[in-house]
């Protein structure tokens, strides 16, 4: 049928698509976060906003080795607590500056992650979780235990952050949030480049295969023990300016706050929640889970629940929920995680999808 | 010349000997048909010869160079792929993806890699489901897959694991047609496959396989004529 082919496909207008319209909302948020110090003063938003970003900057960069390339480690606390310890330690007892000190902590992550993918990555499925999270925990006692080094269970405690001069001029004296807010932001931005670039690039395809099939990938020419380890330095590196940045800002750290199990499991979390192996997964994680924790920590819920006057103050439940609610956040993190692979394996980022995608067709 | 050597290679699991003292030359440019009934080692053999496990025994030369315990990702830029009697696509990115994956290896451009994987999709008649799930593929057109993937690998030597299993009449002879264009491109093919027909109209030269051992070799002819051949392999099929 010639006809056919030569009959040109008549013009429809096109309006812009919905995957257009989310981009230009994006660009639109990102650009405003760089003006929200200047319009909002309330320090306790400045600080949720921080720590989002410093959970952005986690579960994006776990999600380079565990969403795209399919090596579930819930280990990442090791490199966490490298940057924390490094940079704090520096810092604390060898006046080195935080901004040369996170490099220094990103090369001892980067250590810590050679050391750690030359264990675990002869280990597949659940035996490479398992030797994650045994890995991070030797790190983690170690670490308890080097007293003379790390200071052990007391922590580090620092005392005061020099001044960031350039040229003569001051930027900043760290008394406020706001320098925090804005490496935080920086950090987060630059994740979330780095995993469209892996995407988009060789390695995003390399760590994809891996992930679907490793053998089909092994024989398809990819170097398994390589490109795991390319997606593990990645990883590690960022995770560390997280743990740095977290490090510097909260101004202390033992071994439990950067090193322990629940480091790890909130970052496995983020992505689970948000959606494992795309690039909006983590932020959606973060940006709701931060504020949960938050919300149960601080007894918000309790408060809050108690004002509407859906449980009286002096009741039973309110006492007991007074009592006991903000300890529950392990719990009610369990219970979210539960709903969400039962109902959502794809997190909600995939859940959108899904349902938009049905949408379309419909 | 031949491209590929086997020097009494054998392979054991345990007590049990999936290959033994296995010793052929595939010359380069033809089609090397291996046969045998199920369990005789086939499958066994082509992972020995990709690096997927060493064998316990003997040697494996590929174009001058012995490939003892090389991985498969070597072999594979080496320039010998292979697909899998179970077919092992990356089920959850798109059918492009897939192809593109496979030509990665002879390249670092992205875009260098689509375009090569969307020719061969359309050499593989799948162009039109290029950016489906591979996952949502039915067989026929999983096997397709398969064979576009490693083709955009750029081999030299190209191994098929019944390729034409499951496969119903008109898909087995597009394959059969594939098969007969690669070898025009130069390509060297070794087919295992269980359809006596398909295996006669292409190989050159066919190596049996029986019980883990090599039972006979040679042309078509002299294979179906083999009265070896015949007791141990065609005569338990009907
Ligand atoms: N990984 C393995 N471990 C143990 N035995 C195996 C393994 N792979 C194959 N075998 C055995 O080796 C023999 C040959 O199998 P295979 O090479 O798959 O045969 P074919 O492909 O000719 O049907 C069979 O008896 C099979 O059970
Ligand atoms: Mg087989």
């Amino acid at each position: 049928m010639m006809e056919a082919q030569t009959i040109p496909k008549p013009i429809i207008p096109r309006f812009p698509s919905l995957k257009f319209i989310l981009r230009a909302v994006a660009v639109l948020i990102v650009a405003a976060l760089f003006f929200v110090p200047n319009y909002v003063e309330d320090t306790y938003i400045l600080h949720m906003m921080i720590l989002i970003f410093i959970n952005v900057v986690m579960g994006s960069s776990w999600n380079i080795l565990g969403g795209y390339t399919g090596q579930y480690s819930v280990g990442h606390a090791a490199y966490f607590g490298a940057g924390a310890y490094t940079t704090m330690l520096l810092l604390q007892y060898k006046q080195v500056a935080p901004w040369y000190g996170v490099w220094v902590g990103a090369a001892a992550a980067l250590v810590v992650a050679v050391i750690i993918g030359s264990i675990c990555f002869r280990l597949r499925g659940p035996y490479f979780v398992l030797a994650s999270i045994a890995v991070a925990e030797i790190f983690r006692v170690a670490t308890l235990n080097l007293k003379d080094i790390t200071n052990g269970a007391e922590g580090v405690l620092i005392t005061e952050i020099p001044p960031l001069v350039i040229g003569g001029r001051l930027i900043t004296d760290w008394a406020s949030k706001v320098p925090f807010y804005y490496i935080g932001l920086v950090f987060a931005l630059l994740i979330i480049g780095v995993t469209w670039l892996v995407r988009n690039s060789k390695l995003g395809y390399y760590f994809q295969a891996i992930r679907e099939d490793q053998d089909a990938a092994h024989s398809l020419g990819i170097g398994l023990t390589f490109y795991k380890n390319v997606a593990l330095a990645i990883s590690a590196i960022f995770t560390s300016l997280a743990g740095s940045l977290y490090a510097v800002y909260v101004g202390f750290i033992d071994p439990s706050t950067v090193l322990g199990l629940d480091v790890s499991v909130q970052i496995v979390i983020i992505c689970i929640i948000g959606g494992i192996g795309t690039i909006t997964g983590p932020v959606v994680g973060a940006v709701l889970l931060v504020p949960l924790s938050e919300a149960l920590r601080s007894n918000m819920i309790t408060d809050l629940l108690i004002k509407v006057g859906i449980v009286g103050e002096e009741t039973r439940m309110g006492l007991f929920l007074k009592e006991h609610l903000s300890q529950a956040h392990v719990l009610i993190y369990g219970i979210l995680v539960v709903v969400t692979i039962l109902y959502m394996p794809a997190g909600i980022v995939g859940f959108v999808r899904r349902m938009t995608a049905r949408k379309a067709r419909a | 010349m031949a491209i590929l050597e086997l020097r009494h290679v054998s392979k054991f699991f345990g007590g049990l000997a999936a290959n033994s003292d296995v010793s052929f030359e595939v010359p380069v440019g033809t089609i090397m048909g291996l046969i045998g009934p199920n369990g005789a080692g086939k499958t066994t053999l082509f992972n020995c010869i990709t690096g997927y496990y060493p064998p316990s025994k003997g040697e494996i030369v590929f174009d001058g160079r012995a490939m003892n315990g090389l991985l498969p990702d070597k072999v594979c830029k080496l320039g010998m792929a292979r697909t899998w009697q179970k077919v092992r696509p990356l089920t959850n990115l798109p059918v492009l993806d897939n192809v593109i994956v496979g030509a990665l290896c002879r390249t670092r451009s992205v875009r260098d890699a689509r375009r090569i994987a969307q020719e061969q999709l359309h050499i593989v008649k799948l162009e039109g489901k290029a950016h489906l799930l591979a996952g949502a593929l039915p067989i026929g057109e999983r096997k397709k897959l398969e064979v576009a993937r490693v083709l955009a690998t750029k081999p030299k030597l190209l191994l098929l694991d019944e390729v034409m299993g499951g496969l119903n009449p008109a898909e087995s002879e597009e394959i059969i047609q594939l098969i007969l264009d690669i070898r025009k491109e130069g390509i060297t093919q070794m087919v295992i496959e269980h359809d006596m027909k398909a295996i006669m109209r292409l190989s050159d030269r066919i190596v049996v396989l029986n019980s883990g051992e090599k039972l006979a070799e040679g042309s078509p002819d002299e294979i179906v004529n083999n009265p070896q051949v015949i007791e141990a392999y065609l005569g338990a099929e009907s």
